[in-house]
């Protein structure tokens, strides 16, 4: 085989077109010949190098410059047209102060006691709604005040009653278990019944009723007799 | 294809979301045979739009008896690019690979950005500059064969040539490739050619 006949059928040798008998031909010339040897490896490179180029991106602008060469400007349409108009105003930004807009405008109606379904002229004049919400603040505060102290008292009675836990607890420990009174004993009555004369009211009756029951009830009516005589 | 052929019949009723849809589904292939033609991105901008303006304008004449929108397209655009060549022959002032050479040198070294695609940008260029050292004929064959990927019937739709003819300018674009290559590679040294040992 010639260097010509090679050179002829370097693409169908690389692109494996040959029938078996040519193919063999060439690898037989390939094989002596330097020359055509490193062509057909050229060719081989240039197909790699064709094959791993990628295609070129053609500027963004490109199809609507030729939009408008071909077919001008597009009217655009209603929905477009719309698009555009509120663009501006269809930001997040402008979302979130609407946000905060209508979040501010419902705590002063709610301040201002303004009740939008049965609106009066009343209703239009600020004095009525700085006096309303001068009310509505103090009413706030109030509860508020209420809430605290009624806590306290909550806390009270618990820590009373965490205290009372432990107090039976150690008793069992220092003293041998005492043998379950019979049904109807006054056992713990004394106590009871001594509190009972020096008290008066429910305080007096809670007390004398504690004394038949638990010593944990028995103390929380003390408790409770204690925060009433402390209160004028 | 039945796509295309959708597209164009709703391109001739006036339709001009489809005209733009198959703006945008052929923009990228045209512009890249253009820049193959010319080596320039400006002037394959300029070129890409003269052709579709060319296409807009005899889209009626386009018959899907003769082969697919796409060959048509190939067609046209090539046509073009071929009347484009021979209109600025005179102008064109055909350099050296010497001098091809020496603007690659001029450009900035390669030192920023991972390795690989400063070595792809390099196949880019010199690809395309040993392409620029072809005759078009040889040219534009192994472009549409090997950049474009149409088969020997496409191309010889497209160049109104035998596929005999297509098979041979293939295997001889591919041969001089091969040849310009390694003259640049000789003058510029192996890290200029392609990376490839």
């Amino acid at each position: 085989m010639t260097h010509v006949e090679v050179e002829n059928l370097a693409s169908d040798y690389l692109e494996g077109l040959l029938n078996p008998p040519s193919r063999a031909a060439v690898e037989a010339h390939l094989a002596e010949c330097g020359a055509c040897s490193e062509l057909v490896a050229g060719v081989r490179r240039v197909l790699e190098l064709c094959r791993s180029a990628e295609d070129l991106e053609p500027a963004p602008w490109l199809v609507s410059k030729i939009m408008r060469a071909t077919v001008g400007e597009r009217q655009p349409t209603l929905y477009e047209r719309l698009t555009a108009l509120f663009r501006p105003v269809l930001q997040p930004r402008v979302a979130y102060s609407v946000a905060m807009t209508v979040f501010s405008f419902s705590i002063i109606i709610n301040a201002a006691g303004l009740n939008l379904s049965h609106l009066s002229f009343a209703d239009l004049n600020p004095r009525t709604w700085f006096s309303r919400a001068n009310r509505a603040g103090h009413l706030a505060y109030a509860r508020a005040e209420k809430f605290y102290y009624d806590l306290r008292v909550v806390y009270e009675i618990e820590s009373r009653f965490r205290q009372l836990r432990v107090q039976p607890q150690e008793q069992e420990q220092e003293t041998p278990k005492p043998e379950a009174p019979p049904a109807g004993s006054t056992e713990g009555a004394p106590l009871g019944q001594k509190q009972l004369a020096s008290t008066e009211g429910w305080g007096g009756e809670l007390l004398g009723q504690a004394g038949r029951a638990p010593s944990a009830v028995r103390s929380l009516a003390e408790f409770a007799m204690q925060g009433r005589s402390e209160t004028p | 294809m039945d796509q295309d052929l959708d597209l164009l019949k709703r391109c001739l009723s006036g339709e001009g979301s489809a005209w733009e849809a198959l703006l945008r589904a052929y923009t990228r292939k045209v512009y890249n045979l253009c820049y193959r033609f010319t080596g320039r991105a400006h002037d394959a901008e300029d070129l890409t739009q003269e052709v579709f303006i060319k296409i807009f304008q005899t889209l009626a004449s386009y018959d899907a008896a003769q082969g697919t929108f796409s060959t048509w397209l190939h067609r046209v655009a090539r046509n073009h690019l071929v009347d484009h060549y021979r209109r600025t022959k005179k102008d064109r002032v055909t350099g050296s690979i010497e001098d091809d050479l020496a603007t690659i040198e001029e450009k900035p070294s390669p030192g920023a950005g991972p390795v690989g695609q400063v070595e792809a940008r390099e196949r880019k260029e010199l690809l395309q500059q040993a392409l620029d050292k072809l005759s078009p004929d040889l040219r534009e064959a192994v472009v549409l064969r090997d950049l474009h990927d149409l088969d020997y019937l496409e191309i010889a739709q497209v160049l109104g040539v035998p596929q005999g003819t297509v098979k041979s300018r293939i295997n001889r674009g591919r041969l001089e490739l091969a040849r310009v290559l390694k003259r640049m590679e000789e003058i510029g040294g192996p890290a200029k050619a392609g990376g490839e040992p």
